[in-house]
């Protein structure tokens, strides 16, 4: 028995009974291959339920890679039993075989296809006529319209897209890639007579759609749903501007209309009364849509609370600050001379938020008497803020804005100030005066 | 349809359930799309501790790598959406485009 060890197959399968419900379960099958090259996984099948397991349930009918009845999770990846040979895996590698994803288990390796060929049925599979005519149409096969449909028209339906393509799981009202592939080959045919109806359909499912390419891998016959989806995209991308057109024409017929006082409003302009109650397109998948619009609002509140934020404290916060006194030096106490009124200009750095400006302000300073008893004015008038300056021949301040007039003593003579001129804190170091900036 | 009624179904198997071989379904382009995720939810973290905590070279590498990363991905679908590439190049534009924002992200770190 040990010779033909390499032809020796362990074969996994799914069983699910019905009759006894539960997960279900793997059946183990040992099985000797003669030759696997020319074996499919459907004749190893079959030769399960002939040879070990009656009951083993499972669909096929052409086994030629023509009617998409024996799609099933082949270790791991959808396809075809009867396209899959035993050979494509490596000797020494087990087989199993489960029913496709997404799809109700009847038994073992038979799924309910009923949910598919409703998704199917919803976008209109079938090909409507513009006009009728006799004699075949004759389509150039270098037609960009043949070009771009290419080999989509090749769908034999087995599912293994919706199997494989996880976007189905999450999305309730979401086609899947068969049936949008389907309703592509039909919205670019220019011969076709249903391109809105169909579009209204499919416009919800396409934007489903990841791009992950999954249904592209395991597709049996190598049709690419994600570029038949990426195609109804760029076509929907039209539809708001058809529904602008739309609208004008409806409004048009409409004035026409109550202009003859015409009854019968209904002139064939009316898309959606298709009489299909309860389907997906007519409750469209607005999940996604909401989905949408709760994050892009949350999120755009959040960041812009967040960058708010730091904003606010980075240029509010330091002006919020209490601001420690700015101790000015400006100059020697000998240097003022006694009785008389000194100009000094203060050179100090003021930070306002972030912003940093060197700034320079004269104060005058009222030597009284030389036991360092000085009055610190602030040389803004108490006016309007225009600089006041020291006239050593009317012995008062001016402010030459609107005339103001300060005596010695900062009181006012004349003029519009409100208030005798402001004194400024001072306090003397070593010999040295510094004046307090408060800003 | 009253045939459904009686027959008791199994629940639909989700992707990737009771499967062994599950690796073998996993495409690249699920993983691009994943990443894609990934890393734009990275950055919605880093973007914030970026603002706050400035020129902390960990974090800037990090979200250097995890705006490269959305990028170039973003990219490929943006490409892909608008037919500026084939699609039969996906798995080519992965590679390539990644490649190269990771590349223009060496020379911006490293060099530059």
């Amino acid at each position: 028995m040990s010779t033909g060890q390499e032809n020796n197959r362990t074969v996994e399968i799914y069983r699910y009974d019905p009759a006894e419900g539960g997960d279900g379960h793997f059946d183990t099958f040992d099985l000797h291959i003669e030759d696997e090259s020319n074996t499919t996984i459907l004749d190893v099948l079959i030769r399960i339920q002939k040879e070990q397991d009656t009951t083993l349930a499972f669909r096929y009918a052409c086994r030629v890679n023509m009617c998409g009845s024996c799609g099933m999770v082949i270790n791991g990846r959808e396809g075809l039993a009867c396209k899959t040979n035993v050979s494509d895996f490596a000797s020494n590698q087990g087989i199993t075989l489960r029913p496709l994803n997404h799809f109700p288990v009847i038994k073992d390796l038979v799924v309910d296809m009923d949910p598919f060929f409703k998704n199917y049925g919803e976008c209109l599979p079938f090909f409507e006529p513009k006009e009728i005519v006799e004699e075949p149409a004759i389509i150039r096969p270098d037609s960009p319209e043949r070009q771009a449909i290419g080999l989509a028209t090749e769908c034999i339906a087995c599912g293994c897209c919706v199997s494989s393509c996880t976007m189905v799981n999450y999305h309730e009202g979401y086609a899947g890639p068969a049936p949008l592939n389907r309703a592509f080959t039909l919205l670019k045919d220019s011969r076709d007579a249903l391109f809105t109806e169909r579009m209204d359909r499919v416009l919800q499912s396409c934007y489903n759609c990841r791009t992950e390419f999954n249904c592209t891998e395991v597709c049996p016959k190598e049709i690419s749903s994600t570029r038949a989806i990426k195609f109804i995209q760029r076509m929907a991308m039209k539809e708001p501007f058809r529904k602008i057109e739309e609208e004008k024409f409806v409004t048009a017929i409409k004035g026409v209309e109550s202009a003859a006082a015409i009854e019968d409003v209904e002139v064939g302009v009316t898309i959606n009364s298709d009489g299909c109650e309860g389907c997906a397109h007519n409750q469209p998948d607005t999940g996604r849509r909401d989905f949408l619009t709760k994050m892009t609002l949350g999120i755009g509140a959040a960041s812009a609370l967040m960058v708010g934020g730091v904003l606010a404290s980075a240029f509010v916060g330091p002006s919020m600050r209490k601001k420690e006194t700015l101790w000015v030096p400006a100059g020697k106490m000998d240097d003022l001379s006694v009785g008389k009124v000194t100009t000094l200009n203060l050179k100090y750095n003021e930070k306002i938020g972030i912003y940093e400006q060197s700034n320079v302000k004269p104060v005058m300073v009222w030597c009284q008497s030389s036991d360092k008893n000085i009055v610190v004015y602030d040389s803004r008038c108490t006016h309007l803020g225009c600089a006041v300056r020291w006239d050593k021949s009317q012995n008062s301040f001016l402010c030459a804005c609107h005339g103001g007039k300060f005596a010695l003593d900062g009181s006012v003579i004349a003029g519009p100030p409100p208030r005798p001129l402001d004194h400024m804190e001072y306090k003397i170091e070593n010999g040295n005066l510094l004046v307090a900036m408060v800003s | 349809m009253k045939q459904q009624d009686t027959i008791n179904y199994r629940k639909p198997l989700q992707w990737g359930e009771f499967d062994p071989n599950r690796r073998r379904n996993m495409f690249v382009g699920m993983w691009a799309w994943m990443w894609q995720r990934i890393t734009a939810i990275a950055i919605i973290v880093l973007l914030p501790l970026h603002i706050v905590l400035t020129y902390k070279p960990w974090l800037q590498f990090l979200l250097l790598l995890a705006v490269t990363f959305h990028a170039t991905l973003g990219l490929r679908v943006i490409l892909l959406d608008f037919n500026l590439v084939k699609v039969q190049y996906q798995k080519a534009l992965i590679w390539g485009l990644t490649g190269l924002g990771l590349a223009v992200f060496a020379l911006v770190w490293w060099i530059i």
